[in-house]
């Protein structure tokens, strides 16, 4: 089996005694797109900050192709190429100026290859002009392009369509696509679930500092509990009676009765739905409709993260 | 592209301020050396003895600018003249135009508090004043109230003048005398050739009836004082006793001691009348 | 090694296109004409006066003497005045001109007029941002993820900025020189100049003293000059890293550096203050004997205490800038 590119293991961070992530682990592995989510305050920007030493962790280890991030950084990060939150550079020079500044602190980055990346980020018309005259699509290019100086194998990009129109973010997703087509392992942050979904082999799920979930987008979807909707002829009567079942969860529709117009919305197993319809017609309630609503990736999401709110 | 890259500014830069790094550790370095072997006195600076001479051998009526040098104490220094201008600047204003040429000021030298012995010290000592002494074509000094009064005013501060303080007084006036004739003397030495005008004592003390007895010991102190200026042609005398007895007050300044403008003013009238 | 080099070079590009050099040159092209027109006002009445300058410094001497004379002015005023006087009756003896006018002598009272608070300010000018500002740019979330250990980044600022110091004391005297010497002309590089007064108590000991041709004491005082303001460069470098905000790193600083000069002009009898920083920036006075503003402090005292103080604040800065968390 190959060595994974990035492995993240047992990574803790404390800060003025409070838990910020707690025994995070992960792996990415050659070639892989994989999405990193959770809503804010999950600890999602101190973990990839950790990831490329801006935080030394407080228990715990990140290794990247073999090098210990917090031991030998020097090493490890020769491999990593990364925009942490907004690509920010050096406003009062040009993309060019600040490519090579870049360059001149990795080993083998000349300026053939300030060329080179500024070609793939498409930004030779403007290279040349400063930085505080681009506008945010062009500074998301050239942050790329500056990650990209130095050859990563990983490329790490925190909420990397931030700010961006939709033309902008359609360009990104496919460059993104044609990167790790070229064998680059990616590791994306966002908020924008849907964005997630399109892009990504694997998510990892992370709340309150802990993961909460990872794997392939469609076993997660497989694995989590579908939701079924209900429109019940009685209201008040079908959300007492289904609640009263503990293998169903109610997620919406317990709204009283007069402004109550969507369906009841439940989380529960496919198998059990016969079992429920005989129950409610029992009980004299009318079933008019029952629905099974595919699950998106946003659903599950939100049905993760916010399960404690709806208890 | 006509654009300069990093690499050249930074070379450029780096070149450069290495360039004055190495001049500043230079500069570091020679204070090290300085600290390490202060005898690099190699170049200990020599007295020169001030050979420079320029003194005047034409008096100064004849002279093409007056060149005035004021030696003394605090008379001469101006104190108590709100205007800071004292007998010497209205002396120099009056000569320059009487004789229609410039007057050059080389220095007010006036010390306030200066006493003969310290005058005469410095007439023999120190090179500047000589030097001074020597450019110089009129000379105007006043000393000799510091060594007569200093007891005496200072015990004035504390409690009241006796007749006792003005035996004191008295008893001071032969040493006193014994240092003007050393100031004289060398102002001679130095320079012979330059007039030298003196300004004679006066008491303060006057309305005091007291202390009027000092105006006795005072006039002692300036018949001694001309018996030895009289000797060099060149020097002269010029009283300022009278000015201040019945008018005392109209030319004194609130301290009791020193002239006020007006005083200033007439004493610098009676110099001009003899010069 | 290799790698340190590009990184200084980039730093001092950098500083290089924040145009804070600029801004430098700036002040001085102000600055130094104002005082080249002051000094030369001020030589013209003097040449007035006094076409010889011995008679001057004699007024001078008297006119010391007299504030001496006075009750009014603090017993530690004179004794600074009593040096003076002593030092004056030196030059007089010696018959050298302690003031010939030129540009070369300019520039040597420019720059020892300015080593304790003008130099300071500019090199504050130059380097209180050069931490601080990479935060609040953000761009020190990329700096700090290329491949290279945190200390040679915060050792290559700290050498950009020796450069510049360098370069900011060179602008000084080249300037000084080149814009003075157009009024005073362009000699006086081999005027002698007298250092090495010693002073104890309010009396100096001229013993040690000897004569310096003016280029090699105006290297001498540069020389002084690049010393202090390299202390000066490590303290602001030390509150940039410690401070987020440029301004607060800025503003602390040259507190500092004011309260150490009202302390020194104050001639202060708390004599633990020597022990400040700011106080001991003016090196250069030794050389000409200027009396030390807290008796007892000599030139090696100063050297070191403000040695102490730059190889605190380096390495505080390395401390907190190699173990410190990014978290903006």
């Amino acid at each position: 089996m190959n060595e994974p590119v990035l492995a993240v293991r047992q990574l803790c961070k404390h800060i003025k005694g409070r838990s910020i992530v707690d025994h995070v682990s992960f792996e990415i592995g050659e070639g892989e797109i994989v999405g990193f989510l959770g809503p804010n305050g999950a600890g999602k920007t101190t973990t990839i900050r950790m990831l490329v030493d801006l935080i030394k962790p407080t228990s715990g280890k990140v290794v990247i192709c073999g090098h210990h991030v917090a031991k030998e950084p020097e090493k490890a990060l020769r491999y990593v190429g990364c925009i942490v939150e907004n690509p920010e550079m050096y406003s009062f020079m040009s993309g060019w100026q600040n490519l090579e500044h870049f360059a001149q602190m990795l080993d083998h980055a000349d300026e053939a290859r300030i060329r080179e990346v500024t070609e793939i980020v498409q930004l030779e018309d403007r290279i040349h002009d400063k930085v505080k005259t681009y506008s945010l699509g062009m500074r998301q290019r050239l942050g790329i392009a500056q990650a990209l100086l130095g050859r990563p194998k990983l490329l790490i990009l925190d909420e990397p369509t931030n700010g961006l129109d939709p033309k902008g973010i359609k360009e990104l997703r496919s460059f993104i696509r044609q990167l790790a087509s070229d064998g680059l392992s990616l590791l994306i942050s966002s908020h924008l679930l849907s964005e997630v979904q399109m892009l990504c082999d694997r998510v990892i799920i992370i709340d309150q500092g802990k993961v909460i979930a990872s794997g392939k987008i469609d076993e997660l979807i497989k694995q989590a509990a579908g939701h079924v909707h209900w429109v019940l002829g009685s209201r008040d009567a079908g959300v007492k009676l289904l609640s009263s079942d503990n293998r169903i969860k109610v997620l919406a529709g317990t709204e009283s009765a007069d402004d109550a117009c969507g369906p009841i919305v439940t989380a529960m197993r496919e198998e059990l739905i016969p079992e429920t319809v005989r129950r409610l017609v029992e009980h004299g309630i009318p079933v008019h409709a029952v629905h099974r609503a595919e699950t998106t990736l946003e659903e599950m999401f939100l049905a993760m993260t916010e399960r404690d709110t709806i208890a | 592209m006509s654009e300069m890259t990093n690499r050249k500014i930074g070379i450029a830069l780096a070149a450069g301020s290495l360039l004055a790094t190495a001049f500043m550790i230079a500069g570091l370095c020679f204070v090290a050396i300085d600290m390490a072997a202060p005898a690099a006195a190699e170049q200990k600076p020599e007295e020169t003895g001030n050979a420079a001479d320029a003194g005047s051998l034409v008096p100064y009526r004849e002279a093409e600018e007056i060149r005035l040098l004021a030696l003394g104490d605090s008379l001469t220094k101006g104190t108590g003249d709100a205007t800071g201008q004292g007998y010497v600047r209205r002396v120099a204003d009056g000569l320059s135009k009487r004789y229609n040429k410039p007057v050059k000021l080389l220095g007010n030298l006036a010390i306030n508090g200066m006493t003969a012995q310290e005058l005469a010290e410095r007439l023999e000592r120190d090179e500047g004043y000589q030097y001074a002494v020597k450019g110089a074509n009129l000379i105007v000094f006043s000393i000799g109230g510091n060594d007569l009064f200093l007891s005496a005013y200072a015990s004035l501060n504390g409690r009241e003048l006796n007749e006792a303080a003005i035996d004191e007084l008295a008893g001071d006036l032969d040493e006193a005398l014994e240092r003007f004739k050393r100031v004289v003397e060398r102002l001679n030495a130095l320079n012979p050739n330059a007039s030298v005008v003196y300004m004679g004592l006066y008491n303060p003390f006057f309305e005091l009836e007291e202390l009027r007895g000092a105006s006795a010991k005072l006039q002692d102190w300036n018949r001694a004082a001309y018996s030895e200026l009289f000797r060099h042609p060149q020097m002269l005398m010029v009283p300022t006793f009278d000015l201040f007895e019945f008018r005392v007050l109209d030319y004194l300044s609130s301290d009791h001691f020193h002239p006020n403008e007006a005083g200033y003013e007439r004493i610098a009238e009676r110099m001009l009348d003899s010069l | 090694m290799l790698k340190l080099f590009a990184l200084t070079q980039n730093e001092i590009v950098k500083l290089w296109l924040k145009k804070r050099f600029y801004v430098i040159i700036l002040i001085l092209l102000i600055i130094i004409p104002i005082f080249t027109y002051a000094e030369h006002k001020l030589a013209q009445t003097n040449a007035e006066h006094f076409p010889d300058w011995r008679n001057r410094i004699l007024q001078q001497i008297a006119d010391i003497e007299n504030t001496l004379a006075s009750d009014r002015i603090p017993e530690e005023w004179k004794r600074g005045r009593r040096i003076a006087v002593q030092q004056l009756q030196y030059y007089l003896d010696h018959d050298i001109n302690p003031s010939e006018p030129s540009g070369v002598q300019f520039t040597r009272e420019f720059l020892g007029n300015s080593v304790t608070l003008f130099i300071p300010m500019l090199v504050l000018a130059i380097g209180s941002d050069i931490v601080s500002g990479e935060r609040t740019g953000g761009t020190i979330k990329m700096l700090l993820t290329r491949p290279v250990k945190r200390w040679k980044v915060l050792l290559s600022k700290l050498l950009a900025l020796a450069l510049y110091v360098s370069l900011t004391i060179a602008a000084t005297v080249i300037l000084c020189y080149l814009i003075s010497g157009f009024v005073f002309g362009y000699g006086g590089w081999s005027a002698p100049v007298l250092a090495g007064f010693k002073i104890e108590g309010s009396s100096v000991d001229s013993a040690s003293v000897y004569a310096v041709p003016q280029w090699r004491f105006l290297l001498m005082q540069a020389g002084l000059s690049w010393y202090s303001a390299m202390t000066v460069a490590a303290l602001g470098l030390m509150t940039s890293v410690l401070l987020r905000s440029t301004a607060a790193s800025m503003v602390s600083m040259m507190a500092a550096v004011i309260a150490g000069s009202i302390l020194s002009s104050m001639s202060s009898a708390w004599t633990t203050a020597k022990y400040l920083f700011s106080v001991n920036l003016n090196l250069s006075g030794y050389l000409v004997g200027t009396p030390p503003p807290i008796e007892g402090m000599t030139l090696p005292f100063s050297a070191c205490v403000l040695a102490v103080w730059g190889a605190a604040a380096i390495g505080v800065a390395f401390r907190v800038f190699t173990k410190g968390d990014i978290l903006n």
